[in-house]
C-alpha cells in the first residue's frame, strides 16, 4: 500500500494532522516542565508552595507527562508507519480529540478539583483525600484517563487493521520469522512496522488491564462497599502503567531508525538480531512491570524474582541493538550534524545511559534501599526527558528544517542537553543520598540537590522553549513540505 | 553502603557509555568509503559485547538472588533471638509497638495499614535508608532487619499517600545496652 493510497482515504492532511499533534505536544510538554520546575523549586525552598497544591502539581506533572509522552511519540509512530501500511488519519485525530478531552476533564480534577493522588491513583487513595478533594473530582481524574486510553485503543487498533491487512498477520510485521532464521532479515519488515506492531500489542494489553483498574476505581469512588483488593488493584495499575510509559520509547525510537540514515547516507540494516530484539523486547515489556513491586513482599517471590532478572534482560536489546546500531550507522559516515541528527543521536544516548540506573534500581539488594527515593526520577528522567523527548524534538526539527536557523536550534540543544544532564544527576545523587520522592517538604540536608536540580531543570527548559518555538515558526510551511532527504 | 556503591558503579557505568557516544559523534564528520568492513568489524565486536553482558547479568543475579529480604527466603531464627514488632500505618501516622531496641537485636516488622498504600523506610542515625517494606491494606509484610548500631532512627514514609505524606515519620530508638 503507497502512501498515495493512503491519502486517497480521507480528505484530511495527514501531514498537517501529524503537525497538530506536535504542536500540542510542545505545547503541553512546556506546561508540564514548568509543573515539573514548580516542584523542585518548592522543594529547594526558592519559592512557597503549599503541600496540598504541590501534590496537585504532582498528580498534573505526572499525568500530564505520560500522556503527552503516548502523544508525542504516537505522532512519530503514524508519520512513518503510514508510508508501509493504510491507516486512517481521522482515527488518528479522533485520538487527539480524546486525548483533550481527557487533559481538559484531569486538569478540572486538579486544578479545580484539588485531586491529588498522583498519577498512578494508587487504589483506594482516589477514595481517601482527607477532604482535600471531592468524589467528583476523583471520578473525573478517573473518566478522564479512560477517555486517553480509549482514544489511543482506537489509534492502535487502526494501525493494527492496517499492519494486517498487509502483512497478514502480527506475527510476520514484527519479523519472527526472521528473528528465528526462517527468513532472511533482509525481507523482513521495515523497522517502522516492527516497532509499530510491538507497540499495538503491548499497548493494546495494557490499557485493557488500565481500563479494568480505572472502572473498578470509580465504582469504590460512588460505592465504597465495593472494594477491592490493593496489591492486585497495584499490580493492574502498574501492569498498565509500565507497558503505556515504556512503549512511548519504543514508538520514538522510529525517528532514529528513519532519521539518522538520512543524514549518515547509511542505511539502518535490518537483521535477524533486530528482529529478534523486537520480538524479545515484546515480552519484556509486557513481563517486567513486577520490578515495580520488588518491596511488595506479599507478592510471590518468583514474580519478584522474575521483575529482577528481566529487567537486566531488557536492557540488552536496547544495549546491544539500538545503541549498537545507533553507533555504527554515525560511526565515521561523513555525517555534518545538524540539530535534527543531534537530537535523535542523543535519544538514543540517554535512553542507553538511563538503562544502567534503572537496571540498579530493578535489582531487588539495591531496591530495598532505594526504592521510591529519587534515584526512581532520576533514571526515568535520564531515559524520557533525554531518550524519549530528544527523539521527538529530533523529529520536530526534521520535519520544520529551515537551515538558516541552525544557530538558534543549536543553542536550544546545548542548553537542553546540560541542563538535562545536571537535573538528573542531581536525582540520582539525591537519590543514592537516600532522599525520598514525592516529598512536598524537605530538610536542609536535600537542599543542594534541590537547589542543583532547579537550575538544570530551568536550562533544560529554556532549550525546549527554542526548539518548540523554532518548531512553531517553522510549521506553517512545514505543513506543504516533503520530509528532508539529507 | 549499597547505595554509595550503585551511584559509584553507575556514574562510572553511564560516563564510559557517554564516552563512546562522545567519541562516535565528533569523529562521524570523517568517512570512510568502505562501509562493509565497519559493519563486519561491528557484528563481530557485538558477539563480544554480548558474551560479556551475558557473564555481568547471570552473575550479578546469581549473588543478589541469593540475598533477597522476603521473609520466606531467609533463616528461620529461634523465637528468643527475634523481637516482634507491629505496624501500622494510616493516613499521616505510624503506631510502631515496641519502638526500642538494643544494638545486635533482631527485629521482624509486621507491617500493614488501615486505609491505603504506605511505605515503611526505615532510616539509620546517619539518616540514609537501611530498609524498606511496603505498607498495604489487607496485608502483613515481614520485614526483618537487625540493628548494628545505637541512635534514633528515623521512619519515613516511602509510599505517596496523600497531603501530609511528607510529615507521616516516626522514630525508633536504638541504645548500647
Amino acid at each position: 500500500m503507497t502512501i498515495a493510497a493512503t491519502a486517497g482515504r480521507t480528505a484530511i492532511n495527514p501531514r498537517a494532522a501529524v503537525l497538530a499533534y506536535l504542536a500540542v505536544s510542545g505545547i503541553v510538554l512546556l506546561l508540564m516542565m514548568l509543573l515539573g520546575l514548580t516542584m523542585r523549586l518548592a522543594q529547594a525552598q526558592w519559592i512557597d508552595v503549599s503541600p496540598d497544591f504541590f501534590y496537585v502539581v504532582m498528580t498534573m506533572h505526572g499525568a500530564g507527562m505520560v500522556g503527552i509522552a503516548g502523544l508525542c511519540s504516537a505522532a512519530v509512530m503514524w508519520h512513518f508507519v503510514r508510508r508501509h501500511v493504510p491507516v486512517s488519519t481521522a482515527v488518528f485525530l479522533t485520538n487527539l480529540v480524546f486525548f483533550l478531552i481527557g487533559a481538559v476533564l484531569i486538569l478540572g480534577a486538579g486544578f479545580i478539583g484539588g485531586f491529588g493522588a498522583a498519577w498512578t491513583f494508587l487504589f483506594p487513595l482516589p477514595a481517601h483525600s482527607g477532604g482535600l478533594w471531592s468524589v467528583n473530582a476523583a471520578a473525573a481524574y478517573l473518566v478522564g484517563l479512560i477517555f486517553i486510553g480509549v482514544g489511543f485503543l482506537l489509534l492502535h487498533l487502526d494501525i493494527a487493521r492496517g499492519i494486517l491487512s498487509v502483512y497478514g498477520g502480527l506475527g510476520a510485521a514484527l519479523g519472527v520469522k526472521q528473528a528465528f532464521g526462517l527468513a532472511h532479515g533482509e525481507e523482513g519488515p521495515p523497522p517502522a512496522v516492527t516497532a509499530s506492531t510491538m507497540a499495538l500489542i503491548a499497548n493494546i494489553l495494557g490499557i485493557l488491564v488500565g481500563a479494568a483498574v480505572l472502572i473498578i476505581s470509580l465504582v469504590n469512588l460512588y460505592v465504597p462497599s465495593f472494594t477491592f483488593n490493593a496489591l492486585a488493584a497495584k499490580n493492574l495499575i502498574y501492569y498498565f502503567g509500565h507497558t503505556f510509559i515504556n512503549v512511548t520509547i519504543y514508538m520514538a525510537v522510529i525517528a532514529v531508525y528513519e532519521i539518522l540514515p538520512i543524514y549518515a547516507h547509511r542505511a539502518w540494516k535490518t537483521n535477524w538480531a533486530f528482529y529478534l530484539a523486537w520480538v524479545l523486547s515484546t515480552v519484556f515489556v509486557l513481563t517486567v512491570y513486577t520490578h515495580h513491586l520488588l518491596m511488595d513482599f506479599a507478592m510471590p517471590t518468583w514474580t519478584l524474582v522474575a521483575g529482577q532478572v528481566i529487567s537486566w534482560l531488557s536492557g540488552l536489546p536496547v544495549l546491544l541493538v539500538t545503541a549498537f546500531g545507533t553507533l555504527t550507522v554515525v560511526y565515521r559516515s561523513g555525517l555534518r550534524w545538524n540539530p535534527a541528527a543531534a537530537l535523535v543521536f542523543l535519544g538514543v544516548a540517554g535512553w542507553a545511559i538511563g538503562v544502567i540506573p534503572a537496571i540498579a534500581d530493578g535489582t531487588i539488594a539495591v531496591n530495598s534501599v532505594m526504592h521510591n527515593t529519587q534515584w526512581v526520577p532520576g533514571h526515568f528522567h535520564t531515559y524520557l526527558l533525554l531518550g524519549m523527548v530528544a527523539m521527538v524534538l529530533g523529529f520536530m526539527t526534521y520535519l520544520t528544517n529551515p537551515q538558516s536557523r541552525y544557530g538558534v536550534a543549536w543553542l536550544g540543544y546545548w542548553l537542553y542537553l546540560l541542563g538535562g544532564v545536571v537535573f538528573v544527576l542531581a536525582f540520582l545523587s539525591a537519590g543514592s543520598a537516600s532522599v525520598p520522592r514525592r516529598y512536598a517538604v524537605h530538610v536542609a540536608q536535600w537542599l543542594p540537590y534541590d537547589r542543583i536540580g532547579s537550575i538544570g531543570a530551568a536550562c533544560a527548559i529554556a532549550g525546549v522553549l527554542i526548539l518548540i518555538v523554532r518548531f512553531f515558526v517553522g510549521m506553517r510551511t512545514a505543513a506543504s513540505a516533503q520530509d528532508p532527504s539529507g | 553502603m549499597i547505595q554509595d556503591v550503585v551511584w559509584s558503579v553507575s556514574i562510572i557505568l553511564m560516563g564510559a557509555l557517554a564516552l563512546v557516544f562522545i567519541w562516535v559523534a565528533t569523529g562521524a564528520s570523517v568517512a570512510i568509503a568502505n562501509y562493509g568492513p565497519v559493519i563486519d568489524a561491528a557484528y563481530r565486536l557485538r558477539v563480544w559485547l554480548f558474551g560479556i553482558a551475558l557473564i555481568v547479568l547471570i552473575g550479578t543475579n546469581y549473588k543478589t538472588v541469593g540475598e533477597l529480604p522476603y521473609i520466606n527466603t531467609l533463616p528461620p531464627l529461634p523465637a528468643a533471638a527475634v523481637q516482634p514488632v507491629q505496624v501500622v500505618g494510616q493516613q499521616w501516622m505510624w503506631t510502631i509497638t515496641p519502638n526500642t531496641f538494643k544494638v545486635g537485636q533482631t527485629a521482624e516488622f509486621q507491617v500493614t495499614s488501615k486505609d491505603v498504600n504506605h511505605g515503611f523506610g526505615l532510616y539509620d542515625p546517619e539518616f540514609r535508608i537501611v530498609a524498606e517494606v511496603q505498607a498495604m491494606p489487607g496485608y502483613t509484610n515481614v520485614l526483618r532487619y537487625q540493628f548494628t548500631e545505637p541512635g534514633t532512627y528515623q521512619v519515613l514514609c516511602l509510599e505517596y499517600c496523600g497531603v501530609a505524606h511528607h510529615a507521616m515519620q516516626a522514630q525508633i530508638k536504638v541504645t548500647d545496652h
